[in-house]
């Protein structure tokens, strides 16, 4: 389930929702992580490009999309806008890489491992759950939501394209 | 299927590093304009004219310049007519930036299937490096901001020549990689007794570029070997964590490569400051990405 030409981007910080058809895609994830939501009931999907785990305060918040923290309750908010009911949404994630070798200890420096947990932590915040989830390794991954079919897929240069879940259950 | 693999890397060990550059068809160079351009900035007794003057012996490279420089991007009241023009009103720091941009767009847009780019993703890679390089220099209050969009530019300038040499190896590099418990430039060093640094720096070299640039092509994945450590190799080197991190053109090799804390240090950062550092980085490649959209 390669994304479609006419998938729609989800790039640096974005968030994109769309309803019924279509694809949502995020190219080549380094650190970021693409999550995605889904309520099969009134098939809302939404897609979110997170690129750091917290957003930095009393600086002004332009693309909430940007942080875990804020980003998923941001996502959630666009997906009710048009239907979704947010006690049905599901979530998947990939994404979270991190460069292969530090030479130091020093987990500040691994943006992807935070950023997976960060974004976990955001929606068990929110009473919902990550029932799928592909990240950390050091490979670039592209993330693409199916919304007729349900699925999430995770393509990667070394193991090609994988079916992560299907969100329609 | 892994041992044909293995056979094919082993065939092209017996290369020298000097044959890859000597015997690939295709090769990038820099206009002897934009070299010129490049010493005349780095000049203290560079001018306006003088770089205007070089910039006029080469009518391709002057026209792709007067495009960039009319762009939306620096919404000048007036349209600017000639090089002259350019230098006067953009500054000679900013015409040096544009003329290197001008000079590598056309070939680092082609896909390298050595290393799992597709068209455009070696040169969104590349952009993304100088910007940040440029940024990192500003942040540690260094006077080499120039220098270092430059030297981010060209940092993998090897992977465009060694590029063919790897086509249908990757898989089997990156296999090694994970068995091995190696990082990508080190597959590089196994298989070929050179990695994609070397080669960066030789052809550097063969085009006389200054030093420090040399050394950041040389030493971007392992600034701790550069000796004197050169601030231009740390900004390169941080940079590209930057980039790859955010996704901004991540091949086959992605992520697998080492980062040495060292490098932020010598710079005066700091790990703590390192999500304020991507989140400028961001907000600065996007803005920069947009002048680019003309350049095309």
């Amino acid at each position: 389930m390669s994304a479609k030409g006419s998938a729609v981007r989800v790039a640096m910080a974005d968030i994109q929702v769309l309803r019924k058809s279509g694809q949502l895609t995020c190219l080549g994830l380094g650190s970021g992580i693409s999550l995605c939501g889904f309520d099969p009931v009134t098939s809302v999907a939404g897609m979110v490009q997170i690129m750091l785990p917290t957003a930095f305060q009393g600086k002004d918040l332009e693309k909430p999309g940007k942080f875990a923290d804020t980003g998923v309750p941001a996502l959630i908010e666009a997906m009710t806008r048009v239907g979704a009911d947010q006690d049905r949404i599901l979530f998947a994630m990939a994404g979270g890489a991190q460069i292969f070798r530090f030479n130091s200890a020093e987990s500040k420096l691994d943006i992807g491992s935070r950023n997976a947990q960060a974004t976990l932590e955001a929606v068990q915040a929110q009473g919902l759950q990550v029932v799928a989830q592909d990240t950390g390794g050091d490979v670039a991954r592209t993330a693409t939501f199916d919304l007729e079919s349900g699925i999430f897929a995770v393509r990667t240069v070394t193991a090609g394209e994988k079916t992560l879940c299907n969100l329609r259950g | 299927m892994q041992l044909e693999g293995m056979n094919g890397l082993m065939s092209v060990n017996t290369l020298t590093l000097e044959d890859i550059v000597a015997k690939t068809s295709d090769l990038p160079s820099l206009p002897a304009a934009a070299l010129a351009v490049m010493r005349e900035t780095d000049s203290p007794t560079g001018t306006a004219q003088s770089i205007a003057r070089y910039l006029m012996q080469d009518q391709a490279l002057t026209a792709r310049i007067l495009r960039l420089a009319n762009s939306a991007y620096y919404g000048l009241a007036r349209q600017i007519m000639d090089v002259s023009d350019a230098v006067v009103v953009l500054g000679m720091r900013c015409i040096r930036n544009l003329c290197m941009v001008a000079s590598t767009y056309p070939w680092m847009i082609k896909p390298l299937k050595g290393y799992g780019l597709g068209p455009r993703e070696m040169w969104t890679h590349s952009f993304a490096v100088a910007v940040g390089a440029q940024l990192v220099a500003n942040r540690s209050r260094s006077s080499i901001s120039d220098q270092a969009f430059t030297a981010g530019l060209l940092h993998n300038l090897g992977k465009v020549a060694l590029s063919i040499w790897l086509e249908d190896k990757l898989a089997g590099m990156l296999s090694i990689a994970c068995r091995e418990g190696m990082t990508f430039d080190q597959v590089e060093r196994k298989i070929l007794g050179f990695d994609h640094c070397e080669v960066g720096a030789h052809m550097g070299e063969v085009w006389n570029l200054p030093k420090p640039l040399v050394e950041a092509m040389r030493f971007h994945h392992n600034p701790n070997a550069c000796d004197p450590h050169n601030p231009l190799v740390d900004c390169v080197h941080v940079a590209d964590y930057l980039s790859m991190s955010m996704g901004l053109g991540l091949g086959g090799d992605g992520l697998r490569y080492d980062f040495q804390e060292e490098a932020l240090l010598r710079l005066g950062l700091t790990p703590e400051s390192f999500d304020e550092l991507a989140e400028e980085f961001m907000i600065s490649y996007e803005q920069h990405e947009k002048l680019f959209e003309d350049a095309a």
